[in-house]
């Protein structure tokens, strides 16, 4: 709040909101965004609202509500659109006004559609309400792509939290303290980031697959371990420079600690750099973890992935609808976290009439 | 050729195992190539004299007038051809290698690759061979006539006099010597190779330049067979520099060869491709048994790494066939369904053969040393909760057979009446229910008393199955039961469940045709635990009642084949008995017993198997009547197939104008299992 008060961060953020590409980019996404954390109430098998035998039920969230409830024979997770189906197809019980609201796409990212029949790729439909068709396995591609594009948010918002922390902490560090702490620091990050990091992170994958399975933590951790060295140049430079500045030696002379001024001081005058790399962080997260996905060493199956929907395509070139819906999802938030970028770049610019030729 | 163990079991399904490529720097140390100018220096020489005068006892050298009288002689006459005589010779076979190999050794480091099977495992000759129409029975090879003798455990061989190796040097019984002591030399850096040739033989009788008699250590229903594809030769003649550095040495040698194909230094362009071609007058070609086959003049192997990239290429006509289709559903009925347009214009045929051979044993291996897993009503609780009906029907759409038995697909049928248990969510929860699993928690998942969830891992060493991986969870959820799926690269995948780390496997091991299952390995207690006999009292045993040496349940015993951690006595004894048996009806009742205990003890969920193979092929392709043989484990193996020159013409000229042939889409279910 308090940076947003400040009339310089104001004047920024006025800027951006001018950039219209950038703007209307970042509304989109942020659409997207709020849409994907309310996805179980667009995209999901479950129903939204059941009135069965007059009491209603909500299971969106919370635990399954098994078979038995609604009178059916099983006890595992309750089909909706069979039950659905079931009461349509009796009249008394929906004349007793018993109904079921299923979401607008009513399937979930794990299920096979298409029970009793073969497992292959089917076109997209709109009478079945497979907007973008079925996978391999059945599978809706909306609920893949929806959940896919959930878990890779999740992936790259921690991801960027941990690298800026670690990368911020150590850049910081060095470049305010220098000397030996620098020296060393400098030589240790060349040498890290030296280290082929795709091979290296399939190799560790597969030793962590080995040991207890991959999630998505373990994930995030061996692409943080491979990743943070990239902002600490940045943050080692900039704060360089600040520490020169007649402001940190007045805070100096003040008597204010050094974490006081790091954080307090120097950090808030650095910070347009982070804010301008930080789209462009999300926009390799999200490939890095697509990547992998793709390859096949990153979440465990049947976890819904947009790599893994790539590569299902790639190898099922018949069926262009998984391919292009990936390819085109990838696309557009890459996109739109670029033109993002750009224009927060734009906005944080000093020299406001510059122009890159 | 029985392959190193751990190498054939990873080498499954699939046409081609996966070797890396090479650089182009080593090409000149092949210079020798397939002509004459062998090395005549070196040290195997001496070494190999040395070794028969220290192993006399194994390495026998007799005289023509020591054989045994009364040798009952048999030359496989009385067996039909399975071949077509009237086959075309000529042309070129194009087909495509995944990856280029790392070696032209057959043998030793890096050998088991893909592209061995064209100058090795498919095409060299052993002195006999199992008919692949008639399990049990052999015909001739390089030798021209044999005599069993089962009472001294011992087959003697007369080598064809007219047996020439590809450079024209006779195959004589020094070969023989020469193979056995190569098999069983440290240069060689083939632990599989030493270990085997030493168990198996008690000693190599030399008789003349021609005859020999291997004698083997224990007489087994097959005997015949074993002792006859007991090893490839290796020509002595060419070897003279055999010694400590033959791995290196001989990494890019071309050597002479007993086999139909053989190669040339200019016919191996590194990275690219491989073209063998045919020997000059082979001795064998027109002999029975081997006249038909061995067909094209050239057999040219692109490297192609991308299976979908190959084929691409085999629609666009540059390869002949395209074989992976059978383990993947995806190429035969939606890449390349009926109606495609080269398939209904007849340009490309597309064939489904059944063949009867034990198949992977693909299922759910349960490792009983887990927590959970060492309760039998859990694992039938699993047994019911693996829905691979699913599978078969809908995955493979039907085409795949559900397994019953560990034993499936052998000749015969292990026992009578087995099937594996229906997946029945029902079931597998009063299962789960007896094993203390009765609620269940907002997951759906059953949890007991103590709050442990019922949850696995599910792993695997084949990417390639991950989604009937995804299958059987969803389903498996249906009974309460959670997995978690890991799918692990091949090497760590195996490694994983070699060390029993796993809790269930989706795994199957490669099974080579043979006459009757092998049990020891898979379920004999000396392969689950290092110390596995306790006396009542519970103090230590040192061996057996039947002189298995004692292990302790306490110390897993790693890197063998008995996955599940069975260990039960009982079953150890029978298994004992199964393999001292000599006949095929000594050994069926016990078989018997044994596939009722491990039904029984409901650690293998039977997977699926895949009793056929399936194949695509332009017109071209000519194949005998019958299409292929009992045995054949790919339709290429024996090579029975032809190129047919003029009709490769004549069919390209069709598809250009347009013109049409019959559509050929055909199944040969001669050898289906009833």
């Amino acid at each position: 709040m308090k940076f947003a008060l400040n009339p310089l961060t104001a004047k920024k953020l006025r800027r951006f909101r001018a950039i219209r590409r950038g703007y209307a980019s970042f509304l989109v996404l942020a659409v997207l965004i709020a849409l994907s954390l309310i996805a179980e109430l667009l995209v999901n098998s479950r129903a939204l609202v059941v009135r069965h035998d007059g009491r209603w039920h909500f299971p969106t969230y919370g635990g399954i509500l098994p078979g038995n409830d609604f009178g059916l024979d099983y006890s595992y997770e309750t089909n909706y659109r069979e039950l659905r189906d079931r009461i349509a197809a009796e009249p008394e019980r929906s004349g007793r006004g018993d109904f079921v609201l299923l979401p607008p796409v009513p399937y979930n990212p794990l299920e096979n559609c298409y029970p009793g029949e073969f497992y292959r790729p089917r076109p997209p439909t709109s009478t079945e309400r497979h907007y973008l068709g079925t996978d391999q396995l059945n599978r809706d591609v909306v609920a893949r792509l929806v959940y896919g594009f959930r878990n890779a948010l999740i992936f790259s918002g921690s991801f960027i939290a941990l690298t800026y922390l670690i990368g911020v902490s150590l850049g910081c560090a060095m470049g305010y303290f220098g000397g030996w702490i620098d020296l060393l620091g400098q030589r240790l990050i060349e040498i890290w980031s030296l280290v082929p990091f795709l091979f290296v992170v399939i190799i560790v994958a597969s030793i962590v697959s080995a040991h207890g399975g991959m999630s998505l933590g373990w994930l995030l951790g061996i692409v943080v371990l491979f990743s943070w060295t990239g902002i600490t140049y940045y943050m080692r430079s900039n704060t360089y420079r600040e520490k020169t500045r007649d402001y940190v030696a007045a805070a100096q002379v003040l008597g204010a600690s050094t974490p006081r001024i790091i954080f307090r001081h120097v950090l808030p005058n650095v910070l347009s750099t982070l804010v301008t790399f930080a789209p462009f962080t999300v926009a390799s997260a999200i490939s890095a973890l697509t990547a992998l996905d793709f390859l096949g060493y990153g979440l465990p199956p049947p976890t819904p992935s947009w790599g893994e929907l790539l590569r299902q395509g790639t190898s099922n070139l018949k069926a262009p609808w998984i391919v292009s819906s990936a390819f085109s999802a990838l696309v557009v938030v890459l996109l739109l976290v670029t033109f993002i970028g750009e224009a927060v770049r734009e906005a944080f610019d000093p020299k406001k009439f510059t122009t890159y030729q | 050729m029985k392959l190193p163990r751990l190498i054939s079991m990873l080498v499954l399904g699939t046409a081609a195992a996966m070797v890396a490529g090479c650089g182009k720097k080593d090409s000149a140390t092949g210079a020798a190539g397939a002509t004459a100018s062998h090395p005549t220096e070196g040290p195997m020489a001496a070494e190999l004299a040395a070794t028969l005068e220290s192993e006399s006892d194994f390495y026998i050298f007799k005289t023509a007038a020591d054989l045994p009288e009364g040798l009952k002689w048999e030359d496989g006459s009385d067996l039909p051809e399975f071949a077509n005589p009237d086959a075309k010779k000529g042309g070129t076979l194009n087909y495509f290698i995944q990856d280029f190999p790392r070696t032209l050794r057959t043998v030793g480091p890096d050998a088991t690759g893909g592209i061995r099977q064209y100058f090795w495992d498919f095409v060299a000759m052993y002195p006999a061979h199992e008919h692949p129409n008639f399990p049990g029975r052999v015909f001739p090879g390089y030798a021209r006539e044999w005599a069993a003798d089962p009472a001294s455990r011992t087959i003697y061989y007369r080598i064809d006099e007219e047996a020439r190796w590809s450079d024209g040097a006779p195959i004589t019984t020094a070969d023989v010597v020469f193979s056995l002591y190569y098999y069983r030399s440290t240069h060689i850096v083939g632990p599989w190779y030493n270990d085997f040739h030493k168990k198996t033989w008690e000693r190599l009788t030399i008789y003349d330049e021609h005859v020999f008699a291997l004698t083997m250590n224990e007489l087994r229903p097959d005997f015949l067979v074993r002792c006859s594809e007991g090893f490839y030769l290796f020509p002595k003649h060419a070897m003279a520099d055999f010694g400590p550095d033959y791995v290196q040495r001989y990494q890019w040698r071309i050597l002479p060869t007993t086999a139909a194909y053989t190669l040339t230094d200019s016919d191996v362009r590194k990275g690219e491709s491989v073209t063998f071609h045919r020997v000059q007058d082979w001795w064998a070609r027109d002999k029975r048994f081997w006249r038909g086959r061995y067909n094209p003049d050239r057999l040219r192997f692109n490297v192609i790494r991308d299976i979908d990239k190959a084929y691409e290429s085999f629609v666009r006509g540059d390869l002949d066939f395209f074989l992976p289709m059978t383990a993947v559903p995806k190429y035969w009925y939606e890449s390349l369904p009926d109606n495609h347009p080269d398939v209904a214009a007849g340009y490309i045929h597309k064939t489904r053969f059944f063949n009867r051979i034990p198949q992977p044993d693909w299922g759910l291996w349960m490792n009983r040393s887990k927590p959970l897993l060492d309760n039998r009503e859990v694992r039938l609780g699993i047994q019911h909760a693996g829905n691979f009906k699913l599978v078969a029907e809908q995955y493979y759409r039907g085409d795949a057979v559900q397994m019953q038995t560990r034993s499936d697909g052998y000749s015969w049928r292990m026992h009578p009446t087995i099937t594996s248990r229906p997946f029945n969510p029902v079931k597998a929860r009063e299962h789960f229910a007896a094993a203390g699993f009765t609620q269940q928690g907002p997951d759906g998942i059953l949890r007991n008393a103590a709050g442990r969830k019922l949850s696995f891992t599910l792993s695997t060493y084949r990417p390639d199955i991950r989604d009937i991986m995804s299958i059987l969870k969803s389903e498996a959820a249906k009974a309460g039961l959670e997995l978690n799926l890991e799918v692990l690269d091949q090497s760590t995948g195996w490694k994983n469940v070699q060390e029993k780390n796993h809790e269930i496997a989706l795994i199957a091991l490669g099974r080579t045709p043979e006459l009757f299952p092998r049990y020891w390995d898979f379920y004999h207690g000396a392969n689950a635990y290092q110390d596995a006999y306790l006396a009542p009292d519970g103090s230590f045993v040192e061996k057996s009642a039947h002189g298995t040496p004692n292990p302790n349940p306490t110390r897993v015993r790693v890197q063998t084949n008995n996955m599940t951690q069975t260990f039960i006595p009982e079953l150890d004894r029978i298994i004992e008995a199964y393999d001292q048996t000599q006949t095929l009806e000594e050994l069926k009742p016990l078989a018997e017993q044994i596939e009722q205990m491990i039904h029984d003890d409901a650690t293998w969920v039977p997977g699926w198997s895949l009793p056929f193979y399936r194949l695509a092929y332009w017109r071209w392709v000519g194949w005998p009547d019958d299409f292929n043989v009992m045995l054949s484990m790919y339709s290429h193996q024996y090579f029975l197939f032809w190129i047919d020159t003029e009709a490769k013409e004549e069919t390209q000229a069709a598809r250009r104008r347009g013109e049409k042939f019959t559509p050929t889409i055909q199944t040969f279910d001669q050898f289906k299992e009833p």
